[in-house]
C-alpha cells in the first residue's frame, strides 16, 4: 500500500490514526521480509540450473557441426545416384536402338527375300510360301521400310506391293479356275491364303460366290415339284429342300472362314441368300397357282375339307422358312463369338438386316397372308357348318355344337402356332375369339332366349283336374334339347378359358421378345370375351328356367300358408311340396349340371319363401292351422337341408315365421326366434297377430 | 393387378407411310423417330391416361399399311373400340384409298366402333388435300376429323385424349356391359362401347 493511500485511509492527524498506519506499515514490512528471505533461499538452485544450461549449449554446438557434415554426405550421394541412373538410361536407349537396328536389318533382308521369294513362289506355283512372304511383309514394322527409304535405298515396298498384287491376281485366277472345276481341295487350300495376304474379305466373297453357284445348282434341283396335284405337302417339301441347300451353303462358308476370318458371315450370306430367295419365290408362285390360292378364298370355291391339307402345307412352309432364319441367326452368333462385343453386335445386326430385307422374308409374309385368309375361311365355314348341324330340329335331343366348335378352334390355333409366327398366332386367336363369340355363343343365346313350355317339371299342389295330356314326343325332345344347349353354354365358357391358357402356353415359345409375349397374351385374352358371351347365354337360360317355374311356385306358396289343417291326411299334406321339389330336382339333375341345379333351386326356394311369407300375412289362423303351416315349413326346410344345401338359408326366415304361428302362447315367441332372429320385432308381432286366439295386448306387451 | 378402370383398344389403319407408327410413338413415347421403317404385322403399345380423375388404359394397335399384311391387320378390327383411319395430307393417293379402307372397316369391324379420320403431316409444305376436303369426307361417313403432325406434336395428344373421353362417355352412358362384365380382355374391367352416334367435332 502506497504512502498516499495510507494517508487517505487513516487520519494521521490523530495519534490513533498514526498508530493504525504504523501498524499497517509494520505488517507490510514483515511480509516483505518474508518474501525476500524466500527469494534468497531459491537463489542457490537457480545458479545450479544456469550452469547446467550453459554446459548443454556447448554440447549442442558440437551436434550441429556433426549434422552439417552428415547432410553434405547425403547430398553428395544423391548427386552420384542421379548420375548413375542417367547412365543406365542412356545404356537402355542404346540397347533398344541396337535391337531395333537388328530388327530392321532383318526386315530389310527379309524384304528383299520376300519380294524375290514371292516372285519365285509364284513361278513355282507354291502359293503357300508366297502368301507366307506377304504375310511376313504385312507384319513388318512400317518404320523399317521408312528407314530404308530414308537412307536413299530404292523403296522396297514398291517391289513388295507389286509382288503381293501379282500373287493376289494369281490366287484369284487360280481360285476361279478351281471353282470352275469344282476342285474342292484347291478351293479350300486357296481360300486359306487370302487372310494371310490381308484380303480375308475378298476371299470370303470369292468363296461365297463359289458356294452360291453350287447352292444355286442344288436349289434348282430342289425346286422341282414333280406332282403338283398331289395332296401331300409337296411344296413344303420343296421349300424345305431349298432352305436346307441354302443352309448347307452358309454353313460351309462359315466353317471355312471360322478359323481364318471370323465375323464375315454376313458377307457370305449376302452372296448366297439371293439364290435361296429366288428358289423359294419360284416354288411359292407355283404353289399359289397349283393350290388356287386367292386373297379372298370365297372366290376360289375351295371346300373347307380340301382347304385343310393346303393349310397344313402353308403352315409347314412358313415354319420351315422361319427355321431357316433361326438357323442363320444362330450361325451369326457362333461366327461372331470370338470377336469383341461391339464388333460382334455389328456382325449379328448385319445378318439380321439381311434377313429382314431379303425377298425370302417377303415371301414368308405372303405365305402367312394366304394362310391366314384361308384359315379364316376354313374357320368361318366350319363353324357355320357346326351351327347348321346344331340348329334345333324336330325330334333332335342332343347337340354337340360346343364340342364341334372347340375341336375346330383348338385345331386351328395349334396349326397357327405350328406356323412359327407370332403375328399369325395372334391373328388366328383374334379370329377364333370372334367366331366363338359371334357364332357359337351368339347362336346359343338366340336359341336359349326362346325356352319351351315348362322345360323342367314341377308338379302343382293339387292333383290335375284332367288326366295329363299324352306325352308329346316332339315337345319332350324340344325340352331336352333346350337343356342340352344350356349345358353347352356352360361348357363353352369353361372351354374358352381353358383354350386361352392352352394357347398362351403353346405360343409362348414363339415369342422372341417381351413385346411379342404381351401381344400374344392380349390376343389370347380375347377368348375371355367369348367366355363371357357363353356365360351370358347360360345365365339367360337359367333365368328362363326360373321364370318357367314361377306359376307353380306361386300356387305352392299359397298352399304352404293354407289355414285349413287337413288333419286327416297330415303327413301327406306336409310332404307334398318336398316331394314335388324332389321330382323337379331329379329331373334337373338328369339334364343340367350340379352347379346349375343349385342355382335354380336357390332361386326357386328364395321366391317360394318370400311369397309364402307375404301370403302368410293375408290369412288368419287358429292353433291347428298354425301347426299345419309350421309342419309344412319344417318339412320344406328339412328337405332343403338335405337336398339343396345352398338354398337352405333362404328358408330360414320363413321357418321362423311359421314357428311363430304355431306357438301355444305369445310369450313363447322369444324361443321361436332362436338361435338367430331372422325377423325384426314388428314383423314377428304382425305374424303373431295373425293368430285368432292370441290377445292383442299380450302381443303388444311382448319384448323381443 | 394394374390400377385402371377402363381399357380401350384403339386400332390405327391407313396406307403405308402415312405416319401411323409415328403418331403412336409420339403419343406413347413423346418422340418422333426419323427414318422409321415399315411396320411388320402389328405392334402394340400401352398408355394410361387420366380422364376426369379416372385411369383409362389405352391399348394402341399399330398396324402395317402394306397390302401383304392385310389378313393379319383385319383380325384386329373386331375387338377395337376405336379405329383411327390415317391419310397423308401431302399425298393424294393415300386419300383416294379411304373408301377402300371404309369398306374393310364395314366388313370386319363392329358397327358401333368409334371412327376417326386423321390427316397427318400438317408440317409438310406440299399439302395436296385441303382441310375442308378431309372434313367433308369425314362428315359424309359419320367420322370424327382431326389434322395432326406427329413431327411437330400437333394435335396428337388431343387426338388420343378425345378418343379416351368419348369412349369413356359412351361406356358410362351404357354402364351395363355387353355381358356380365366380369370378364374382359386383360384382367381389367372393360366396358363395351355403346352405339356412339358419330358427329363431327373439330
Amino acid at each position: 500500500m502506497s504512502l498516499s493511500l495510507l494517508l487517505e485511509k487513516y487520519d494521521v492527524s490523530t495519534d490513533e490514526g498514526l498508530q493504525k498506519a504504523l501498524n499497517e506499515i509494520e505488517k507490510e514490512e514483515s511480509e516483505v521480509d518474508e518474501a525476500l528471505s524466500g527469494v534468497l533461499s531459491r537463489a542457490c538452485s537457480l545458479e545450479g540450473r544456469l550452469r547446467a544450461a550453459s554446459q548443454a549449449y556447448t554440447k549442442l554446438t558440437e551436434v550441429k557441426t556433426d549434422a552439417q557434415i552428415a547432410a553434405d554426405m547425403v547430398d553428395k550421394t544423391a548427386g552420384l545416384a542421379r548420375d548413375v541412373s542417367a547412365k543406365v538410361r542412356q545404356l537402355d536407349l542404346a540397347r533398344s536402338r541396337v535391337a531395333e537396328c537388328q530388327r530392321r536389318v532383318h526386315d530389310l533382308i527379309d524384304l528383299q527375300l520376300c519380294s524375290a521369294g514371292v516372285e519365285a513362289a509364284i513361278k513355282a506355283h507354291d502359293y503357300e510360301t508366297g502368301a507366307g512372304h506377304v504375310s511376313r511383309f504385312l507384319s513388318m514394322d512400317p518404320g523399317s521400310v521408312a528407314a530404308a527409304r530414308a537412307r536413299g535405298a530404292p523403296d522396297p515396298r514398291d517391289a513388295m506391293t507389286r509382288a503381293a498384287n501379282t500373287l493376289r491376281e494369281h490366287l484369284v485366277r487360280k481360285f476361279e479356275e478351281a471353282a470352275r472345276k469344282e476342285d474342292e481341295a484347291s478351293v479350300e487350300r486357296l481360300f486359306k491364303l487370302f487372310p494371310q495376304i490381308g484380303r480375308a474379305e475378298e476371299g470370303v466373297d470369292l468363296l461365297a460366290k463359289y458356294l452360291a453357284t453350287q447352292t444355286e445348282t442344288a436349289i434348282r434341283r430342289a425346286c422341282v415339284v414333280s406332282d403338283v396335284t398331289s395332296e401331300a405337302a409337296v411344296f413344303a417339301d420343296a421349300v424345305t429342300r431349298v432352305v436346307e441347300a441354302g443352309g448347307a451353303g452358309v454353313e460351309r462358308a462359315r466353317q471355312a472362314a471360322a478359323t481364318h476370318a471370323p465375323g464375315l458371315l454376313h458377307r457370305a450370306l449376302r452372296v448366297i441368300q439371293p439364290a435361296v430367295c429366288s428358289g423359294v419365290r419360284r416354288i411359292f408362285t407355283e404353289l399359289v397357282l397349283a393350290r388356287r390360292l386367292e386373297s379372298d378364298p370365297h372366290r376360289s370355291g375351295i371346300s373347307p375339307l380340301s382347304a385343310e391339307p393346303i393349310l397344313a402345307e402353308l403352315a409347314l412352309t412358313h415354319s420351315r422358312i422361319w427355321l431357316y432364319f433361326t438357323f442363320l441367326r444362330r450361325k451369326a452368333e457362333v461366327d461372331a463369338a470370338p470377336l469383341k462385343e461391339d464388333q460382334k453386335k455389328a456382325c449379328v445386326d448385319a445378318v439380321e438386316k439381311i434377313i429382314n430385307e431379303c425377298d425370302l422374308m417377303r415371301t414368308a409374309q405372303d405365305i402367312l397372308g394366304h394362310y391366314l385368309a384361308l384359315e379364316r375361311y376354313f374357320l368361318e365355314e366350319s363353324v357355320n357348318k357346326a351351327l347348321k348341324l346344331a340348329t334345333p330340329q324336330v325330334g333332335v335331343t342332343t347337340s354337340s355344337l360346343v364340342d364341334d366348335v372347340f375341336f375346330i378352334a383348338r385345331k386351328v390355333i395349334r396349326r397357327a402356332v405350328s406356323s412359327g409366327s407370332v403375328d399369325g398366332a395372334c391373328a388366328v386367336l383374334n379370329e377364333v375369339s370372334s367366331q366363338l363369340e359371334r357364332g357359337a355363343a351368339g347362336a346359343l343365346r338366340r336359341w336359349l332366349r326362346a325356352p319351351p313350355h315348362e322345360p323342367l317339371p314341377l308338379p302343382g299342389p293339387r292333383a290335375p283336374r284332367y288326366p295329363p295330356d299324352p306325352v308329346d314326343k316332339d315337345v319332350e325332345a324340344q325340352k331336352i334339347l333346350y337343356l342340352a344347349h344350356m349345358n353347352e353354354a356352360e361348357a363353352g365358357a369353361d372351354w374358352a378359358e381353358r383354350l386361352a391358357s392352352e394357347a398362351c402356353a403353346a405360343a409362348a415359345a414363339l415369342a422372341r421378345s417381351a413385346a411379342e409375349r404381351d401381344k400374344l397374351t392380349s390376343c389370347a385374352a380375347g377368348l375371355g370375351t367369348a367366355a363371357a358371351a357363353f356365360r351370358a347365354a347360360h345365365d339367360l337360360a337359367l333365368s328362363a328356367l326360373a321364370a318357367a317355374l314361377h306359376p307353380k311356385i306361386v300356387a305352392w306358396a299359397q298352399r304352404l300358408v293354407d289355414p285349413a289343417p287337413h288333419t286327416d291326411e297330415m303327413e301327406d299334406d306336409a310332404d307334398a311340396l318336398p316331394q314335388a321339389l324332389e321330382q323337379l330336382t331329379e329331373a334337373a339333375r338328369a339334364h343340367i349340371s350340379a352347379r346349375a341345379v343349385d342355382a335354380l333351386l336357390v332361386a326357386a326356394l328364395a321366391e317360394l319363401a318370400a311369397r309364402a311369407e307375404a301370403a302368410l300375412t293375408h290369412n288368419r289362423y287358429d292353433r291347428e292351422g298354425g301347426l299345419a303351416v309350421e309342419r309344412r315349413a319344417r318339412r320344406l326346410a328339412a328337405w332343403a337341408g338335405s337336398s339343396a344345401g345352398a338354398a337352405r338359408e333362404r328358408c330360414a326366415r320363413y321357418t321362423q315365421a311359421a314357428a311363430l304361428l304355431a306357438l301355444e302362447h305369445p310369450s313363447h315367441a322369444r324361443d321361436a326366434l332362436l338361435p338367430t332372429p331372422r325377423l325384426a320385432a314388428p314383423e314377428a308381432k304382425e305374424i303373431l297377430a295373425r293368430r285368432t286366439d292370441f290377445k292383442m295386448e299380450d302381443i303388444k306387451r311382448l319384448k323381443l | 393387378m394394374e390400377d385402371y378402370k377402363f381399357l380401350f383398344k384403339v386400332v390405327l389403319v391407313g396406307n403405308a407411310g402415312v405416319g401411323k407408327t409415328c403418331l403412336v410413338r409420339r403419343f406413347t413415347q413423346g418422340l418422333f423417330p426419323p427414318g422409321q421403317g415399315a411396320t411388320i404385322g402389328v405392334d402394340f403399345m400401352i398408355k394410361t391416361v387420366e380422364v376426369d380423375g379416372e385411369k383409362v388404359k389405352l391399348q394402341i394397335w399399330d398396324t402395317a399399311g402394306q397390302e401383304r399384311f392385310r389378313s393379319i391387320t383385319q383380325s384386329y378390327y373386331r375387338s377395337a373400340h376405336a379405329l383411327i383411319l390415317v391419310y397423308d395430307i401431302s399425298c393424294q393417293p393415300t386419300f383416294d384409298c379411304l373408301p377402300d379402307w371404309l369398306r374393310e372397316i364395314e366388313e370386319y369391324a363392329n358397327n358401333k366402333v368409334l371412327r376417326i379420320l386423321v390427316g397427318n403431316k400438317t408440317d409438310r409444305e406440299d399439302r395436296e388435300i385441303p382441310r375442308h376436303i378431309g372434313e367433308d369426307f369425314a362428315q359424309r361417313h359419320g367420322m370424327y376429323f382431326l389434322e395432326t403432325s406427329a413431327k411437330e406434336a400437333e394435335n396428337v395428344e388431343r387426338l388420343f385424349m378425345e378418343i379416351a373421353v368419348e369412349l369413356m362417355e359412351q361406356a358410362k352412358c351404357k354402364e351395363l356391359p355387353k355381358y356380365d362384365g366380369s370378364l374382359g380382355p386383360i384382367n381389367g374391367k372393360t366396358t363395351s362401347v355403346g352405339d356412339g352416334s358419330c358427329c363431327l367435332r373439330s
